[in-house]
């Protein structure tokens, strides 16, 4: 592994900042850092799942990567007239629920791997994801759900697409803190997770296939 | 088997880690109860005299056998509101505060961008900020000193009287939020996470400035809910457990040391400490292991969410009164067996030789099965490791 690589496995966001404008005057294909930035949060993402690395350790390390992706991304338009995407995906947390540390680390590790995300916050009621998919026509919808009451959110969620004749065209992936603690066959969703290091892999393999 | 005792009796032989007639049990039914008498948040924070009433109403769900614990989160309340908890707190779902609906809203925002600023000029100038909290600049005087005086003895009557007609002590008098706690309201999680890498310092000084003011604060409502005379009034409700996922290094530098500071100050003023630590905790017990250093013992609970019960009772056994932790998922999704089959394993993992309580992980959710709660209350009648 680089430099860059290793700064954010040390969780050092100066080191990986700097390494990352060294490289690139040193001309560096933009691509290429991108690629080592992702080798390194992968990294951090494995020490996580075997408990060597804390979730706030998982949460910086994705912060620093984004730090990254934000120099780099321009010089990627730059070099190669804009940035390649592996995908789309629509996520949110479903209406009534607020909380978002979950789905904002799924997030920036998709954003990590090359995939197109599209946000929609917190509290996301069913029009909303529906919208959505009908607007960005995505592969993947993406919901965080951790409230009890947020399980019926998720079914509704899914009725819908299906009443608007949308669930065929998408993959539905479910996730926070209530889904590893129900029966998940009730709800219909094609995974149902609470590691989100599976979560993105799936979601990753649906995106290729 | 020791006599029969009354509730409070029980609650205060577990925390001084005697054995008492059985294990007491304590799901915090603050938010359930409301709902099922058909309150909305709003009305039971409004009118506290309602919320009691709902509370008669439904004995027959709890029996005479809990000793629940008529815990009112108030940090969801407005004892605060006059002060400046109540910018913090934004009810956002239903815009309005207190929400008419009966989801417990609490949500981050991070209304604080210059720890320095705040240090120095304290939270008037955020609580001040029409921008910020629109509510609180258009609120009469005459509404501020209702909440500031005569709604928090209004409150205080309404509870005093309920324990003088039931005998079911308070769970908590007073609430205090850990620094970290509150940061993770004023500046969000994924923010604080920034700050604790970036900035150490600045975290720690707004942890060293508002430590003090957050204990005071809390003693004071403690004092006006009738500590020393109403039975439970005297318990400090020490929330929330911190952000989660904390490294063992962030929890030793940022989390332990204010956690153990404000601890140490109840005691020594003579309150006792009902820890509610949400997330998971089984990597710091070694830590927690020390609460009671410098301390008279006897004084403490550690409430537990995620954290596990088992090795918990290993380490702190005869160290501190441990208490957990049926799932909130359970009580909402499970049977009545399911929930039974939970609490039997709890008490063997965490009864023997005293010191522990029955209690849910978190409050117990507004919509759970009524017969799951009787579930969790008859459990501890029902296996009864003391007899
Ligand atoms: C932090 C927290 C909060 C923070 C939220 C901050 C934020 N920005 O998210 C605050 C303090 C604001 C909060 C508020 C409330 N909370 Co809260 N909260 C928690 C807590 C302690 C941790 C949750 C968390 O962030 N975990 C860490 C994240 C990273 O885990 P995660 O979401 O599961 O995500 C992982 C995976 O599931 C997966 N994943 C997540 N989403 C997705 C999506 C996809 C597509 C995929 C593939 C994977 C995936 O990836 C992540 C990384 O591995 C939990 C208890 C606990 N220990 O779990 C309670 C908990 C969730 N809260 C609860 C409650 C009740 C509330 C409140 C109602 C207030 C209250 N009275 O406590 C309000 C709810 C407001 C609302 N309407 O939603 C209850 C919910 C149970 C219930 N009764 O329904 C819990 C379970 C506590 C309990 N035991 O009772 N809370």
């Amino acid at each position: 592994m680089g430099k860059l690589a290793d700064a954010l496995v040390a969780l050092d966001k100066n080191a990986a900042l700097a390494a990352t404008q060294e490289a690139l005057q040193a001309g560096t294909d933009p691509l290429a850092l991108v690629n080592e930035a992702r080798q390194g949060l992968e990294v951090v993402g494995e020490k996580y799942d075997c408990g060597e690395f804390f979730l706030m350790e998982l949460m910086r390390a994705a912060q620093i990567f984004q730090s990254v992706a934000q120099v780099l991304t321009p010089k990627i338009v730059e070099a190669h007239g804009g940035v390649k995407t592996s995908g789309k995906v629509v996520i949110g947390t479903v209406a009534g629920d607020i909380h978002d540390l979950g789905k904002n680390i799924v997030k920036i590790l998709m954003e990590c791997r090359g995939i197109e995300v599209i946000d929609l916050g917190v509290d996301v009621k069913t029009e909303r994801f529906v919208e959505a998919v009908q607007k960005h026509r995505p592969q993947v919808v993406g919901m965080s759900a951790l409230l009890t009451a947020s399980v019926s959110e998720m079914k509704k969620n899914i009725e819908a697409l299906e009443a608007a004749g949308l669930r065929d065209s998408v993959k539905i992936a479910v996730g926070g803190g209530i889904v590893g603690e129900i029966d998940n066959s009730v709800l219909g969703a094609d995974l149902a997770t609470v590691d989100a290091n599976e979560g993105v892999r799936q979601i990753e393999q649906w995106l290729t296939a | 088997m020791a006599e029969k005792m009354t509730p409070f009796e029980r609650i205060e032989a577990a925390y001084r880690m005697e054995v008492p007639d059985r294990v007491p049990v304590t799901p915090i039914i603050c938010y359930m109860i409301p709902y099922l008498a058909g309150l909305t948040i709003r009305e039971m924070f409004t009118e506290p005299e309602r919320h009691v009433q709902a509370f008669l109403q439904f004995r027959d769900l709890i029996g005479d056998n809990c000793e629940p614990n008529i815990l009112v989160l108030d940090h969801l309340s407005m004892l605060g509101r006059a002060g400046w908890d109540q910018v913090t707190l934004d009810w956002r779902i239903y815009d309005k505060f207190p929400p008419d609906g009966n989801v417990p809203n609490l949500y981050e925002k991070p209304i604080i961008e210059d720890y320095d600023d705040v240090i120095e000029r304290g939270f008037a100038p955020l609580l001040f900020n029409k921008k910020l909290e629109n509510r609180v600049w258009t609120r009469s005087v005459d509404d501020f000193l209702y909440y500031q005086y005569e709604y928090r003895e209004r409150w205080a009557r309404a509870w005093r009287e309920f324990v003088e007609q039931t005998g079911i002590p308070l769970l908590k008098g007073g609430r205090a939020c850990h620094p970290l706690d509150l940061l993770q309201y004023y500046r969000g999680i994924f923010n604080l996470t920034m700050d604790i890498y970036e900035r150490p310092d600045k975290v720690k000084q707004f942890c060293d400035w508002v430590w003090e003011y957050e204990a005071y604060h809390a003693m004071d409502i403690a004092m006006t809910m009738g500590a020393g005379e109403v039975p439970g009034a005297d318990v400090i409700f020490f929330i929330n457990g911190g952000p989660p996922g904390m490294s063992p290094d962030i929890y030793n530098e940022f989390y332990w040391p204010y956690a153990k500071k404000m601890i140490d100050t109840f005691v020594n003023r003579g309150f006792k400490v009902w820890n509610h630590w949400d997330n998971d905790h089984t990597p710091f017990l070694e830590t927690i292991k020390t609460v009671t250093d410098g301390i008279p013992k006897g004084k403490i609970v550690m409430d537990f969410e995620k954290t596990d019960m088992k090795k918990a009772k290993e380490v702190l056994g005869g160290t501190v009164c441990i208490a957990g932790n049926v799932p909130s998922a359970l009580l909402v999704y499970g049977t009545p067996e399911q929930v039974d089959a939970y609490c039997k394993q709890l008490i063997e993992d965490c009864a023997e030789g005293g010191g522990f309580i029955l209690e849910a992980e978190c409050e117990v959710p507004w919509d759970s099965k009524p017969e799951n709660i009787r579930a969790m209350i008859q459990a501890a009648e029902k296996y009864n490791p003391y007899r």
